[in-house]
């Protein structure tokens, strides 16, 4: 846990504190996201916890004991560092790089081959053709993947990120988020990570700080943040679509629903009888595998009627009109939109396991909203 | 021109001229990076960056005087031979040296620098693992300008007695004879050309692939 009490930072020939008396406590084994516009202070916050700068005043305390009583080297080389500018040493190669803090701790060679490669690995890059490369033959993303691996080297508990994928481009931005919080359920590592991008704080975040002018606004997790933003300064940084970020915050299983009626291909004649009977406002197709292929509303059998293959045909165009129990909710809203209709099937793996609905969607969110 | 006089300037004289002027040139050299890569270390660090105006002022002085009156000047003080002379050029070498060492320990991205101190890595170990490795190709490049400039104020120390090339061209000139005055001033020249070569050549072989030339 990191605990700050009553830190200022006044730097010589500012009127303002850059930081001024915060208090904030980071929880064990959680992501804490500090984000607010720039010059709010959220770097400076972060870097003071591995003493990069001194506060003014105020103590910080990791595992309740003062950084201030720890050799500032000492307590660097136990924190695990990432910035945007990534700052790979260019006359090392990738696998030297990594090396760079176990060599601090004075392992054993042999113990820090295997670490790095172990990390190449994990960080999903090429292992030989990485190895002995020099950071300039790496892309962007690369360069950050060998810059999250380095900081991971001897798995410190805690891990400072000052904008990590600030500088890499939106694709390769995106899966390092994804990649990050895949590996985060595993490693379960206290992060601080620093961003100015809302979006990038809501999906990352276990929980978010939001900063202006050096002072703390708000504090909680992203679904608080976003449901009760404390003032107009939240509201306007979260920005006007406010409940559509929040969809981001919920999976496809959140809001599903059992399965009213399915059919089999040689059923298709008889199925608007068959969701009568069950009272269902949609049926999905199996085919002879038994895997869902396809659905059929009640407005699609009042339109085609006795032309069976012409129904066939639609039910078989939503072929994909499925999501995946782990889906966010703003991948099944653009897929309801792109199949123009108001039912998703959600699989599990392979197999059928529930639906959602564009109203299930709306409830869900509308509950959350008022609670 | 003689093929007598020529084939004497060379083999004859040649030798043990070009002998005294690598010895002169090598403990020129080695002296002035002594000094000078640790006082353009010692003026990169934060705290003395201010003396780094004042003293790169005073190195550019030294510089500006012409060769041959720091030798003239070395003469009544230091004396005849060997010795001044390379007291007087050792003078006009630090300059280059200590201004590629601060400007190649000062080019040295912050962000490396920053990561390097963030992971945990002491001032010293910055210094000597990321700080200098990257500066060698800048410092070298110094080297290589002050070591060239060395080679050819160097026939100049023969006036004070301290042997070498110059001897030759000296010699060439007292007794109107150009064939010694080719063979010293051709010989200075290819030495010139070689260690700038073969600087340049270390220079390339130690900078890591993808960091480009220099």
């Amino acid at each position: 846990m990191i605990e700050l009490e009553q830190i200022t930072k006044q730097y010589p020939g500012q009127a303002m504190p850059a930081v001024d008396k915060l208090f904030l406590s980071i929880p064990k084994g959680e992501i804490c996201v500090l984000v607010g516009p720039s010059g709010c202070g959220k770097s400076t916050i972060l870097r003071m916890i591995n003493r990069m700068i001194e506060p003014t005043s105020g103590i910080v305390k990791i595992n309740g004991e003062d950084v201030t009583r720890t050799d500032p080297d000492q307590l660097r080389m136990g924190i695990g560092y990432v910035i945007q500018q990534i700052g790979l040493l260019p006359h090392r190669t990738i696998a030297e790089n990594i090396a760079i803090v176990p060599r601090l701790y004075k392992w054993p060679k042999e113990k820090i081959r295997k670490r790095v490669d172990e990390l190449i690995v994990m960080m999903g890059l090429d292992l030989e053709k990485t190895r002995g490369k020099y950071p300039a033959q790496l892309s962007g993303g690369q360069m950050q993947r060998v810059g999250v691996a380095r900081a991971m080297a001897v798995d410190p508990p805690i891990m400072l990120m000052d904008e990590p994928f600030g500088a890499v481009d939106p694709i390769a931005r995106t899966h390092l988020q994804d990649e990050l919080l895949r590996l985060q359920k595993e490693i379960k590592k206290t992060i601080v990570f620093v961003t100015h991008d809302i979006n990038e704080a809501i999906k990352m975040g276990d929980r978010i700080a939001i900063f202006d002018a050096g002072k703390l606004v708000q504090f909680g997790t992203p679904e608080e943040i976003l449901t009760n933003p404390i003032n107009e300064f939240v509201e306007d940084f979260i920005g006007r679509d406010r409940v559509v970020k929040k969809l981001n915050l919920y999976l496809a299983e959140d809001a599903m629903q059992p399965i009213g009626c399915v059919v089999k291909g040689n059923e298709l004649h008889n199925v608007a009888q068959k969701m009568k009977d069950a009272g269902a406002q949609v049926a999905f197709l199996l085919n002879d595998e038994g895997k869902a292929c396809g659905q059929i509303t009640v407005s699609d059998t009042e339109e085609f009627g006795r032309d069976i293959e012409g129904l066939r045909k639609r039910v078989l165009r939503r072929e994909k009109a499925f999501v995946q129990t782990t889906t966010p909710f703003p991948d099944a809203l653009s897929l309801l939109l792109e199949y123009d209709t108001d039912y998703l099937g959600i699989l599990k793996g392979e197999e059928l396991c529930g639906m959602l609905s564009f109203k299930g969607i709306r409830k869900h969110v509308y509950r959350k909203e008022g609670e | 021109m003689k093929w007598e006089n020529f084939r004497f300037a060379l083999f004859e004289k040649a030798p043990e001229a070009l002998w005294e002027h690598s010895l002169i040139v090598v403990i020129t050299i080695t002296l002035a990076i002594l000094i000078s890569v640790p006082l353009g270390i010692f003026l990169s660090r934060p705290k003395f960056k201010k003396f780094g105006l004042v003293t790169l002022n005073i190195l550019n002085l030294l510089q500006a005087v012409p060769g041959i009156a720091v030798i003239a000047l070395a003469l009544p003080i230091l004396g005849l031979g060997m010795k001044p002379a390379i007291v007087a050029l050792l003078f006009q070498s630090l300059l280059p040296i200590v201004r590629n060492t601060i400007a190649g320990l000062l080019g040295v991205s912050s962000d490396v620098k920053e990561a390097a101190s963030g992971m945990g890595m002491s001032q010293r170990r910055i210094l000597l693992e990321v700080e200098l490795p990257l500066a060698v190709p800048i410092i070298l490049s110094g080297i290589r300008t002050a070591t060239v400039y060395v080679v050819s104020i160097g026939t100049l120390a023969s006036l004070i007695g301290a042997g070498g090339l110059g001897n030759l061209i000296m010699g060439g000139l007292a007794l109107f004879r150009p064939e010694y005055l080719l063979v010293g001033a051709g010989l200075g020249a290819l030495m010139a050309i070689f260690l700038d070569r073969m600087i340049n050549y270390l220079e390339h072989r130690i900078t890591p692939p993808g960091m480009g030339a220099e």
